[in-house]
């Protein structure tokens, strides 16, 4: 009998076929025996420029051409290694310094390995794209060798041995052969200059056995040293695990330890234990809450103990603590900033104090006080602790160094020191940062990420990565929230910029209507369109027309600038604008989703050109009912560009009389119907504070703020995009019903609603009625004071913070009803009408133009995982980018603040124990008023008694502050001393 | 198995004398407990669990391939006494290994062994397959050892699925060839090693190497307990004889699938035992020399039926070959099972020659 058996197993030194066999567990719980064979070889180039054996082994490419070698000849020296070093790093070291390894032009000829690249795709997938990125780069010269399929280089799992011990065995071997095969090399040139091939590793027990072995090996930290402007690249390593394990043995464990992986699961099915996303609470940072699928409520975890290391925005998985624990939400403002002032950054040893600082326990003693009162709003609430971390969300932070955690403020000072870094996100409590440059962070803003949380620390510690520029600068801070909100802002790379058009300015809609660029597309050159916008738009997404029709209808047309022309799916421009998924609007600043080439010009439905376009077509009766709809890709030709206001003064004119201005004035008239018609089906007119900032126009420096105004104009260009979108999406369902990109705006949750009405009841008498959209919006409307205009206003920002927000979705994920669109009282909704600055009205365009036969549908539009990772992704950019606006604005409105003193009105949004906030409408700003800044004239904090129950503090029994009451505040900016931060202050006059 | 015997009255009655001989001629050779000669490996499919294969010298030849997956135990309708008095015992004081290791115990179900055989030329609904399946299962169930092994904790379990495949025709009589590889591929196979606890959702070491066997290899006890053989025995006259070959199959007076297993501690014990029809009862009887009717045709013609049947009855086969009637004798029986327990007997050489296969 000749046996069937592979043998594996015999690896003699010329055996090229080998297997490895592991388990791999699934997410279904099933368990996998998976069996690789490895077909081992010997071609597999070293890539130094050095070696000109591998030169010829290289297997040539496709193309016939082998990859140029990545590797230098004469590789950098350092002061250990005078002649020159290749590095190669174990997984370790790129996960704990990949900001060093990143940085430019301090570490070249690196050698990453094909262990340690599969090890870091398997610890944390951003730090393997970057790891990606940085071998791509020319310019740094890392280069990928597989030292698992070169036959010299594998090795194999030994029995008993762990795969991170097999792992630094590979990495070792394959620092070896590289040594030895560059030796030969050198010896074959006759060369004296030998690179030294080093390896890093943060792992000591490692770093001894290649010590043994006869290797160049060093510590990461030890290696770092060595180098120029060591202090600076210090600061960017986080600190190994030597380090924190050294600490292990003496400091007390202030955290309760997380459950293991499989008992959270168990317990996560079970149903015993929870998961979701941890958040916390922007007023408290004691405070965050979980929403969990299994109860209505959030569940609210309170103090540091319960939350337990958990970072807002991680997934956690909680327990629920027994009713006795529960607790009320906090009715107190709490910042982290003011109780722990005086924490010292260096004080390792934590135990005597514990875990919760008496200040901290102080707060929650109160809040325990007042869970007993049993208010009707303070009942205690369903309270959990974490007993595990499932993903940590830990990003960058963007921050600046608390100066009071600074012992040395020289900037000569190299000492290292730790410092904490208070983040700009109010929900992320300090890092510890070690540092040697403390004197020149300060009053910085800086980039550091968070590295661990362990046990035994009362804050997560971190490492610094860069530097952005001083606080308040411009370009610092424009650039930190930029960060923040995780909006790419680098230039468009090459690849996609060669996705354009090469006519490129000169590109012109062609003028044969033979030309395949004319296929399928009516000329609609002959309509009298225009487009209105905001003042200074450039991006020109949308145009409209009407006219009468003979039998008495109107035909109005919404031309959209018809991107998906130019942006083909799946090559770099549509990956880009997909990663991208919106356009970003800061006050001075646009981060363009589509390069300017196309968005501004080719696109953009400029006045007096002809644009490609994609149009709706309706036949309106005089009631504004659709008679019929038609969609069809077209040429146009737009006549005019208005402003809003250009627009609404060209049509109250009575002396026009030309065919636009009819045109603009049909509009209108139908638009009012429409949107009449809108309102008494339910949608919601909502409000949020908008301002604008009035700059000047040479520095952009602003000088004033302003309240946005809202003309007819506005609405009549609404209305119509409104039309448009319900139409496409309707178009778009009946064609693709499992695949259509819609958006929806889920109901809220009654109880998202329980206090606001809860307040107005108590406070003004009035009833919130929140059954239906009709209900709501109709009950909004009759909450109306006379006496204070602004007050509807108010009331309708607050309701809506109530609100889920918005989302994109592929229809085959919910169910019909569930497509209904709350705020717009609309069946069904999709976005189709600004493709130039949305990521989602492309795709909607793609599936349109499918629907209408136009042309084939590409298949990532077909696939419904695909798109439902599409939608995930904007939905996260469109939130993002709102945000960064908004911080944008806040920043600026502080800019145009400094400096003055300004009275103005405001109105009491919220009630704490110890502060209030105010809203001042006319800067759109929110602050807070704490009691402890009231401070009467013997300079004592005022004593204040709040009353939950009426929504009151009453102040000394002098004066008595209520919800929504209108107060008159006076605004001035404050430079924060420990910080040099500048903060609007409002103080009560 | 093939339906016809391609063997003549008197060919069958030679065998059948020189194999009722003390002590019996067999027409290889071999003694009466010898078998023929095999050649077997282990773990030839890398993806299974565990597997092996045998090949007989006459050709025959099956692989048999073991898989395990983790399933979840669905709740045991009407939790006997038994049970709660279990887990109440659990809950009472700390449980160390050992302990946990006995509180296995009874706790296995039938269902979590499924084993499906494949035979060429054959459906799976046809009587032999059926019938094997049928037999090995039983063999394997009846050794509660097994099943137990496959619980993981009260809420999970592995099921066990054994694929035996008969590669070859099947020239005699497949069961010793299914159960002897069966039994090779159990005793290779091994399960993922547990690293979560208690009634955790289970998780295992993603080290293949840290892979437990089933039928452990090392301790005192437990190293001890082996998969069942079901062997199969002839009997003809007073002659015992094992492995039999198709010609002796085809002159045998019964024949019967004995299955044996060897449980932790003890010796080795019978776990079934079935009768298989022999194929001998199909084949065609002599006729005896008076009844002739080419020799002797006058005798034939005055001959009533039921003379003809007093003759050939009285003939008792000792002219003339006589298909043996069935039934076989309580001594023959229990000579049998005392030949394979016993100590240094045929069941433990089988099972030391397949554990030598693996060493």
């Amino acid at each position: 009998m000749t046996s069937l058996k592979r043998s594996h197993a015999a690896t003699s030194p010329t055996t090229t076929l080998s297997s490895k066999t592991y388990l791999r567990t699934l997410k279904s719980g099933k368990v996998q025996k998976i069996v690789r064979e490895l077909y081992l070889r010997q071609d597999i180039p070293c890539s130094s420029q050095l070696c000109s054996k591998c030169l010829d082994l290289a297997p040539p490419s496709f193309q016939g051409r082998s990859e140029p070698f990545v590797l230098s000849a004469i590789p950098a020296g350092t002061k250990q290694f005078p002649q020159g070093h290749y590095l190669v790093p174990d997984t370790n070291a790129f996960l704990s310094a990949m900001d060093l390894f990143e940085s430019e032009g301090v570490l070249q000829d690196v050698v990453v390995l094909q262990t340690v690249l599969e090890e870091v795709k398997n610890r944390s997938l951003p730090l393997y794209n970057r790891l990606i990125a940085l071998t791509k780069n020319e310019g740094k010269r890392f280069y990928v060798f597989f030292n698992d399929f070169r036959l010299e280089t594998y090795v194999q799992r030994n029995a008993g041995e762990s795969i991170n011990d097999r792992n630094d065995r590979a990495v070792r071997k394959a620092s070896q052969w590289y040594a030895d095969h560059l030796q030969q090399a050198s010896e074959a040139r006759q060369s004296i200059r030998c690179p030294a091939v080093v390896m890093l590793s943060d792992d000591k027990d490692c770093v001894r056995k290649a010590h043994l072995e006869g290797l160049v090996a060093l510590n990461l930290n030890d290696y770092v040293a060595g180098l120029a402007d060591a202090d600076r690249l210090l600061d960017m390593v986080a600190s190994s695990r030597e380090q924190r394990i050294a600490k292990d043995d003496k400091a007390q464990m202030l955290y309760p330890e997380y459950l293991t992986i499989s008992a959270m699961l168990t317990g996560v099915k079970a149903g015993t234990l929870h998961q979701g996303t941890f958040n916390v609470s922007p007023y408290n940072y004691l405070e965050g809450t979980v929403h969990v699928p299994s109860f209505d409520r959030s569940l609210i975890i309170m103090g540091r103990e319960n939350s337990n290391r958990a970072v807002s925005g991680d997934v956690v998985v909680v327990e629920v603590l027994p009713k006795d624990q529960w607790k009320a939400p906090s009715s107190q403002v709490i910042e982290e900033e003011e109780v722990h002032k005086n924490d010292n950054a260096e004080n390792e040893d934590e135990s005597n104090e514990g875990i919760i600082t008496q200040q901290e326990r102080k707060f929650l003693q109160d809040e325990v006080k007042r869970t007993h009162g049993q208010s009707a709003e303070g009942r205690p609430q369903p309270t959990a602790r974490v007993v595990g971390v499932v993903k940590r969300n830990w990003r960058q932070y963007v921050g600046h160094i608390d100066k009071d955690s600074v012992r040395s403020m020289t900037k000569e000072s190299r000492a290292q020191q730790t410092v904490f870094l208070v983040p700009m996100d109010k929900k992320v409590p300090k890092i510890r940062v070690r540092t040697r440059q403390a004197g020149e962070l300060l009053g910085n803003r800086v980039l550091v990420s968070i590295d661990s949380w362990d046990r035994d620390s009362r804050y997560p510690s971190g490492h610094f990565i860069r530097n952005l520029g001083e606080l308040e600068t411009k370009g610092a801070e424009t650039e930190a929230l930029l960060l923040e909100w995780d909006v790419q802002y680098r230039p468009f790379p090459k690849t996609v910029l060669d996705c354009l058009p090469p006519e490129g300015h000169n590109w012109k809609v062609p003028a044969e209507p033979t030309d395949p660029g004319w296929r399928g597309r009516r000329d609609l050159r002959d309509l009298i369109i225009c487009s209105i916008d905001p003042p200074g738009c450039v991006d020109i997404d949308d145009a409209l027309h009407a006219r009468r029709l003979p039998n008495g209808n109107f035909e109005v047309g919404v031309h959209i600038a018809d991107v998906s022309h130019f942006v083909k799916p799946n090559n770099a421009m549509d990956k880009e604008a997909s990663l991208r998924g919106t356009t970003v609007y800061l006050v001075d600043k646009r981060i363009d989703m589509l390069p300017m080439l196309l968005g501004t010009d080719l696109c953009s439905l400029k006045p007096y050109v002809e644009r490609y376009a994609f149009s709706v077509l309706w036949e309106l009766d005089a009631n504004a009912d659709i008679v019929n709809t038609t969609f069809t890709k077209s040429v146009i030709r737009s006549r005019e560009a208005f402003s809003y206001e250009a627009a609404q003064l060209r049509i109250d004119d009575p002396s026009q009389q030309d065919e636009l201005t009819q045109g603009m004035r049909h509009l209108m008239m139908l638009s009012k119907k429409l949107r009449a018609k809108r309102m008494a089906a339910g949608a919601l007119n909502l409000a949020s504070p908008e301002v604008r900032i009035e700059t000047e126009s040479e520095t952009s420096d602003p000088v004033d703020v302003k309240t946005k105004q809202l003309l007819d104009t506005n609405q009549l260009v609404e209305e119509f995009m409104l039309l448009a979108n319900i139409s496409v999406a309707g178009k778009n369902y009946e064609a693709f019903p499992q695949t259509a990109l819609l958006r929806r705006h889920g109901a809220p949750p009654k109880n998202n609603f329980e206090e606001l009405a809860n307040q107005l009841k108590i406070k003004k008498g009035m009833e919130l009625r929140t059954d239906s959209s009709k209900a709501l919006a109709d009950s909004l409307d009759l909450c109306v004071e006379h006496s204070n205009p602004f007050f509807n206003t108010l009331i309708r920002i607050l309701a809506t913070r109530c609100m889920m927000s918005a989302e994109y979705f592929c229809s085959g994920t919910q169910a019909f009803p569930e497509f209904r669109h709350y705020g717009l009282a609309s069946e069904i909704y999709t976005h189709f009408t600004s493709p130039i600055r949305r990521y989602a009205d492309l795709e909607a365009h793609r599936q349109l133009a499918a629907a209408i036969g136009y042309e084939a549908l590409d298949s990532s539009l077909q696939s419904r995982s695909k798109l439902e990772g599409v939608c995930k992704n904007i939905n996260v950019r469109h939130r993002n980018a709102q945000m960064a606006g908004r911080a944008s604005v806040e920043y600026y409105v502080g800019q145009a603040l400094k400096g003055r003193v300004i009275e103005e009105d405001g109105f009491v949004m919220r009630i704490f124990s110890n502060g209030f906030v105010v809203f001042v409408p006319r800067f759109g700003i929110e602050g807070l008023i704490r009691l402890r800044d009231m401070t009467n004239d013997d300079g004592k904090e005022p004593e204040a008694v709040f009353d939950a129950e009426n929504y009151m503090l009453d102040i000394d029994s002098k004066r008595q502050v209520d919800l929504f009451q209108k107060v008159r505040v006076q605004i001035s900016d404050e430079a924060e001393e420990s910080t040099g931060k500048r903060k609007i202050k409002l103080q009560l006059i | 198995m093939a339906n016809t015997i391609p063997l003549s009255p008197a060919e069958l009655s030679y065998l059948h004398t020189s194999l009722s001989q003390t002590p019996p001629i067999r027409p290889d050779g071999r003694s009466p407990t010898q078998f023929r000669p095999l050649v077997a490996e282990t773990d030839i499919l890398p993806s299974a669990n565990g597997s092996a294969r045998i090949c007989f010298a006459d050709g025959t030849e099956a692989i048999v391939g073991v898989k395990a997956e983790v399933e979840k135990s669905s709740a045991r309708p009407g939790a006997t006494t038994d049970d709660i008095f279990k887990n109440s015992r659990d809950q009472d004081g700390d449980v160390d290994v050992d302990r946990e290791e006995s509180d296995k115990e009874g706790k296995g179900r039938d269902e979590w062994l499924e084993i499906a055989i494949e035979i060429p030329g054959m459906r799976d609904d046809d009587s032999l397959p059926v019938f094997l399946s049928a037999m090995l299962t039983e063999a394997l169930l009846s050794d509660g050892g097994l099943k137990d092994r496959l619980w993981i904790n009260s809420r999970f379990h592995w099921r066990l699925y054994i694929d035996i495949l008969l590669l070859s025709q099947p020239r005699s009589y497949p069961l010793p060839l299914l159960s002897l590889t069966t039994h090779l591929a159990l005793i290779s196979t091994r399960i993922p090693a547990l690293i979560s606890e208690h009634d955790e959702d289970p998780l295992f070491n993603d080290d293949w190497e840290a892979s437990t066997f089933l039928y452990p290899r090392s301790g005192e006890l437990q190293a001890r307990s082996k998969p069942p053989v079901t062997l199969l025995v002839v009997s003809i006259g007073e002659a015992v004889l094992f492995d039999p070959s198709r010609d002796e199959l085809a002159v045998c007076d019964s024949a019967m699938a004995i299955s044996v297993a060897q449980s932790a501690g003890a010796g080795l014990k019978v776990v079934a035992l079935r009768m298989i029809d022999p194929p001998s009862r199909l084949t065609a009887g002599g006729v005896p020399q008076v009844l002739n009717s080419t020799s002797n045709p006058a005798a034939t013609a005055s001959l009533s039926p039921a003379e003809a049947l007093v003759l050939r009855e009285k003939d008792q086969g000792q002219t003339v070959w006589r298909p043996p009637r069935g039934g076989v004798r309580r001594a023959i029986i229990s000579r049998i099972i005392k030949m394979v327990v016993e100590n240094n007997g045929v069941g433990e050489e089988v099972i030391a020659g397949l554990a030598g296969v693996e060493a």
